[in-house]
């Protein structure tokens, strides 16, 4: 199995457009970083008051709470209210000046640029066989066919995984020389279920992609599945972005209408609603999305695998 | 002779259609069989479903004794195969596409790569993308592909489509010494008639689905009464000679003077009648049939026979 991935990882690196790519993610994040260097003001001033600032935000805020209607709205103002205090209660200045770490969940934004390259990988890593012709001279090794189709679905996350990880550790190492590290470790103040929590900065980080990689990875592997079920690539490639750039807009608009939205894809995707916001629709739970990215999961990789076993190479 | 690669009442439906239609034979150790049929007859099916590429409806395929369906990673194991073109990796160096093949199967070396780079003479182009390489050179790319393995049966579908002369020449060499010297087991499918007798122990012939005929290539060619052609002027008169001498003999005119089916101990006699004549006799010529000409008769047989 490892050789197999091995050779998938070898088609992959032995192409220009991986590097392409590559570079691409590189120089995103390098204008990102410059763009926010300029904006930059100078050394900013401590605000010696902050703890009257905060006092004052919480009086408005339960103000707000109290003329407030929707569930959301409260939600949100609990959890500012209930953040401001334990700033006040342990003596943590909400921070203001623009660091490495701040950056870095700015540069994190372009997760969705890691998962566009890492959807044309996937949606490329079937059908291309097909379209090269040489899935017939692929088939005919002593390996069967799940074993190299499993090979090849682990090869696009470990390609998603190696995106990821570029894009985080050249955005540390950027943030570090464009805007230095903190005076000292500012723990990130995490709010679940009405209690307020502290969290080491990096490991938030880490959590952070981690949630927003879930979309990209459930698309890529729609993607997978397109490409090993139709052979087409600009199919796979096609729809998967499409879904990626607007899936969770639309499903936005109908989660307005009819409560069935949340056994969509990309109302689940998002698990990020469960610790830092409300769910798209009332009632959801962070078990209800996993179980439904799951079955998601299943299903797209069931299709992948029948369908490509049973084929007929007549290409 | 001990068989390999057995065929037992193998069938393929595709979407209702028959394309191969109960078919029988059985390819022995250290034999070329060749594989015969015009366009679309289903050789290349016939071909993929001994390979694992296409799934048999009915029937079975067992290569050293285990079944392609039951069996695959064993089956397949032993075959080395090109199917159609050998398409390669375009954007990889000839070497790394043997790489990548040579992961896929248990106990290739270095050496192994390098001893079938020098067998098939790549040795200096090896290293170079692919996407370089001539066809002749792919082809043979493709030869040292199947062969990394030690296969005990090696699969050539239309190996010599696209080659020069040389080229040709080469691959039937080469597709000869290795029957021989290795006692593999080669299956080869062409439309090209010449080819097939050139290479071949034994042939099978297949038209709409259906193996017509298996015989050893020297018998297919010889079973019938030789031909001869007498270069003689003026051909007409002695068309009519022969048609009141011999009036059960095929006698038909020829571009050059008239061609005759009849027993060699006959032509003596034939020619002392002839100049007896008068006619100018310039040669006489024994043409074999080829087996160019037994496929059409017998295709040709089996199309009339369905017709009736």
């Amino acid at each position: 199995m490892i050789n197999l991935i091995k050779n998938e990882w070898m088609k992959i690196f032995k192409r220009p457009g991986t590097y392409v790519m590559i570079a691409i993610l590189i120089i995103a994040t390098s204008i990102v970083g410059a763009f926010f260097k300029y904006q930059e003001k100078g050394p900013e001033v401590a605000d010696q008051h902050w703890t009257q600032t905060l006092n004052q935000e919480n009086d408005a805020l339960k103000r707000q709470l109290q003329q407030s209607t929707s569930k959301m709205e409260q939600q949100f103002f609990k959890k500012e209210i209930a953040i401001n205090d334990y700033r006040i209660k342990h003596n943590f200045p909400p921070q203001e000046k623009y660091n490495v770490w701040t950056f870095v969940k700015d540069a994190s934004e372009l997760i969705v640029l890691a998962g566009l390259f890492t959807i044309i990988i996937a949606a490329g890593i079937v059908a291309s066989e097909f379209n090269w012709g040489t899935i017939k001279l692929l088939l005919i090794r002593p390996i069967n066919r799940s074993k190299i189709l499993v090979s090849k679905y682990i090869t696009v996350i470990l390609f998603a995984l190696f995106l990821l990880a570029v894009l985080f550790v050249f955005s540390s190492v950027l943030g570090a020389i464009l805007f230095g590290m903190p005076d000292k470790a500012v723990p990130y103040l995490n709010y679940y279920n009405g209690r307020v929590t502290e969290q080491n900065m990096v490991i938030h980080l880490l959590i952070y992609y981690g949630l927003s990689s879930i979309d990209m990875i459930m698309l890529a592997t729609m993607a997978y599945m397109i490409s090993s079920v139709f052979r087409n690539s600009s199919l796979a490639i096609g729809l998967s972005i499409f879904l990626l750039f607007t899936g969770a807009q639309f499903t936005a608009l109908i989660s307005l209408k009819y409560s069935w939205a949340k056994y969509i894809l990309f109302a689940n995707t998002d698990l990020m609603q469960y610790f830092e916001g409300t769910p798209i629709v009332e009632g959801m739970t962070l078990p209800f999305s996993i179980l439904m990215l799951l079955i998601y999961f299943v299903i797209f990789q069931v299709l992948a695998f029948v369908i490509f076993k049973k084929r007929d190479v007549a290409a | 002779m001990e068989s390999i690669v057995v065929l037992k009442n193998v069938t393929k439906v595709i979407k209702g259609r028959t394309i191969i239609d109960n078919i029988n034979f059985q390819v022995n150790k250290g034999e070329v069989f060749g594989f015969l049929g015009p366009n679309g007859a289903g050789k290349t099916t016939t071909i993929r479903m001994i390979v694992g590429l296409m799934g048999i409806t009915s029937g079975d395929i067992t290569i050293g004794g285990s079944s392609i369906k039951t069996d695959f990673e064993a089956a397949v194991s032993h075959i080395g195969a090109i199917v159609e073109n050998p398409e390669m990796y375009k954007f990889l160096t000839g070497y790394q596409n043997l790489v990548h093949y040579a992961r896929m199967s248990k106990g290739i070396t270095k050496e192994k790569i390098a001893e079938t780079v020098e067998l098939v003479g790549l040795k200096d182009r090896i290293n170079d993308k692919v996407k370089t390489y001539s066809l002749g050179m792919r082809q043979r790319l493709g030869l040292a592909q199947c062969l990394l393995h030690d296969p005990d049966v090696l699969i050539l579908d239309e190996p010599t489509n696209g080659l020069d002369p040389a080229g040709i020449r080469e691959i039937r060499d080469y597709v000869r010494l290795l029957a021989r010297e290795k006692n593999m087991a080669v299956i080869v499918s062409s439309h090209l008639l010449s080819e097939m007798e050139m290479m071949c122990d034994r042939i099978g012939i297949i038209q709409n689905g259906q193996l017509i005929d298996v015989q050893q290539v020297k018998e297919f060619v010889s079973s019938t009464d030789t031909l001869f052609e007498l270069e003689v002027t003026p051909g007409e008169t002695a068309i009519k000679l022969m048609q009141s001498s011999y009036p059960d003999v095929r006698t038909s005119l020829s571009k050059n003077g008239i061609t005759v089916q009849v027993p060699k101990g006959e032509i003596p006699k034939l020619v002392k009648m002839l100049a007896a004549e008068d006619l100018q006799i310039y040669g006489i010529k024994e043409t074999a049939k080829t087996l160019e000409d037994r496929f059409l008769e017998v295709t040709g047989k089996k199309e009339e026979a369905s017709r009736d």
